[in-house]
């Protein structure tokens, strides 16, 4: 009985949240008209440090805490990082299905309570990258909120360029440090 | 180890001019400051001032050649170069023998040389102090343009060579020298930490690093004023601002109630702080008193809005806005209204420093490529492009705005640099770990 009214109540916030998120405009694709900056280094995620999340059964409410310590449940990547366009905030599509991902699970595991970082690649300036990096935190965060995550459990910090995840000059490892990293803080 | 380094330096002026006027039938009274400002603008446009520096003489004192003569010779002769404003004489062609040039034959020996300024010192030792003498001749003129005497223990004699060259700077330029001065700076020399950086503290020419906090966090973006430092710290996870006292001392969290707190700026009166405050996102310029009091928000965009810096009259505030799609330097009255674009070339400009006397703003600029040092002629618009090698930024100003310190990225490793505020004379001072976000004291 229980479990039967925990998957009609899943099913019906599983149906909201679906509307919701149709209802959430995409942002038109922001023109810098007569401005030089590029745009060609829009690129994939990197396909590395994203292992694939532990399922559970889709559309039930656990009510059993997640194993481990939370150094665990980061190392076990539930959570997937958005990935940015060169000096933008604005949400990819990619990001947008990283973050959907996201929202629920922390759904599903509902005192979680999560930090987004921030990161910027090192070709800009510093100062400018650390007000940035702080849009990409937030940009992912209202998204989650407008999915249906309580912004209560969330934190955001911008670390600018000064916390790469890589260090080569190379678009590849660019595109590795302009993301808003995910990071378990209590479960 | 949070203290300054304390001297005893005594610093008698000597009414040597007069007494030298007085012995000598030659010279005639020194000139006034005004005219020698002058001479050596009309000058210095043209062409460095040629000077003699012969070695520190030690009349009766044996044996302390490495001590005393060679550092502070060195010293003396390197901050005068330095400037920029002067150039030193081979010491090859340098006369023997008497070296008052009070006599027209005297002096023609000097001249000789290319000279046409002698810098005369004399040092006498007494146990572990020593005082030394400086005159400071016009040769042209047959003129003691400078006579003072300076004692300190024998162990602080470069120090006691940079005050001289101080003092001779502002004898003849009218400017204040500027080899007591400090650079603050960012680095990860640690290296006990991942990616931490702490704050660091050393002389105008790289010398005498030491270090100003223990954060093995991220502490960012030092500026200060008046002794005092402020900065950002991610010490307890999420950046807060800091304060200290320029020896790293008294350091204590400034709570200002919304997020980021990044690139604090002091007002020149030390009273209040400029800073990128974000709420839910939207960064913009906030100021709140060194004290944590009156939090106000200056700038009401949407867009992104960083780096703030105060005017030297504290009446106009610098910042960046990318509010017309690439980040610009703009500038407002301290108030937040008022606001206009400064810059208009290049697609990224930002990290904006006002000189001292507040006709100039340097930034890091960039068009395509690497980011550069440029300098804007504030009411002309006109602006100049300092550097062409590596990935330059973080510009500011030495204390008399003659000098620019900035950083700059080659190979990998991102260093310390300084340069004319031309341009030219680039000198590299640091070379441990990465090193940047400098900063420049009096």
């Amino acid at each position: 009985m229980r479990n039967r009214t925990g998957t009609i109540l899943a099913f019906l916030a599983a149906a909201a949240c679906g509307l919701m998120a149709v209802g959430c405009p995409k942002k038109p694709p922001t023109t810098t008209a007569g401005a030089t900056t590029t745009t060609t280094e829009t690129s994939k995620p990197p396909a590395t440090n994203v292992p694939p999340p532990a399922e559970a059964p889709k559309g039930e409410v656990s009510t059993e805490p997640l194993a481990g310590d939370v150094a665990a449940i980061n190392r076990a990547g539930y959570l997937k990082d958005a990935f940015f366009d060169y000096d933008k905030s604005d949400l990819r599509d990619d990001a947008r299905s990283a973050l959907a991902s996201n929202a629920e699970w922390l759904k599903r595991y509902r005192s979680v309570q999560f930090l987004i970082e921030g990161h910027c690649d090192e070709r800009g300036t510093a100062e400018y990258n650390l007000a940035l990096g702080d849009r990409r935190a937030n940009a992912a965060k209202e998204y989650l909120v407008s999915l249906g995550v309580d912004a209560a459990r969330i934190k955001t910090v911008s670390y600018g360029k000064e916390r790469p995840f890589c260090n080569a000059n190379s678009e590849d490892c660019w595109q590795q440090n302009r993301r808003g990293h995910f990071l378990v803080t209590a479960k | 180890m949070k203290t300054l380094r304390f001297l005893p330096l005594v610093l008698v002026g000597l009414l040597l001019a007069a007494r030298a006027a007085a012995q000598t039938p030659g010279p005639t009274p020194p000139p006034t400051g005004q005219e020698m400002v002058l001479k050596i603008t009309k000058e210095a446009a043209g062409r460095k001032l040629p000077l003699a520096v012969p070695a520190l003489t030690t009349p009766g004192v044996a044996a302390m050649q490495s001590k005393l003569v060679d550092p502070f010779t060195a010293t003396l002769r390197s901050d005068l170069e330095y400037t920029g404003v002067f150039v030193i004489a081979d010491p090859a062609h340098y006369p023997s023998g008497s070296r008052e040039p009070t006599t027209t034959e005297a002096a023609d020996r000097w001249l000789g040389t290319g000279a046409e300024i002698l810098v005369d010192t004399k040092a006498d030792v007494v146990a572990d102090k020593v005082t030394v003498e400086a005159r400071v001749w016009d040769l042209k003129a047959h003129q003691l343009i400078l006579g003072r005497r300076y004692s300190g223990g024998v162990s602080y004699v470069e120090r006691i060579a940079h005050t001289l060259a101080n003092d001779l700077v502002k004898e003849i330029t009218g400017k204040s020298g500027m080899f007591l001065s400090t650079i603050i700076f960012v680095s990860d020399r640690d290296g006990s930490a991942e990616n931490s950086k702490d704050l660091y503290a050393m002389d105008f020419d790289g010398r005498s690093v030491r270090r100003l906090t223990t954060h093995h966090s991220l502490a960012l973006n030092p500026d200060a004023r008046n002794g005092k430092v402020v900065f950002t710290s991610y010490n307890s996870r999420f950046p807060q601002i800091w304060t200290m006292n320029a020896d790293g001392g008294g350091a204590r969290e400034i709570k200002t109630g919304v997020e980021l707190n990044a690139s604090p700026a002091l007002s020149p009166d030390g009273t209040q702080i400029a800073f990128v405050g974000s709420a839910k996102g939207n960064p913009d310029i906030y100021v709140i008193s060194t004290a944590g009091s009156n939090l106000r928000r200056l700038t009401t965009t949407h867009a992104l809005e960083a780096s703030p810096d105060w005017s030297p009259t504290g009446r106009q505030i610098l910042y960046t806005s990318d509010a017309t799609g690439t980040p610009q330097l703009w500038v407002m009255d301290a108030e937040g209204t008022g606001a206009r674009r400064v810059t208009y070339s290049g697609n990224w400009n930002d990290e904006g420093a006002w000189s001292p006397d507040g006709s100039k703003i340097a930034f890091a600029c960039r068009n395509e490529g690497d980011f550069n040092i440029c300098v804007m002629d504030f009411a002309t618009g006109n602006t100049v492009q300092l550097t062409s090698d590596g990935a330059n930024g973080h510009p500011g100003w030495s204390p008399s705005g003659e000098k620019i310190v900035y950083q700059c990225k080659r190979g990998g490793k991102t260093q310390i640099y300084t340069m004319d505020a031309n341009g030219e004379n680039k000198r590299m001072l640091t070379e441990t770990g990465n090193n940047l976000m400098p900063i420049w004291l009096p």
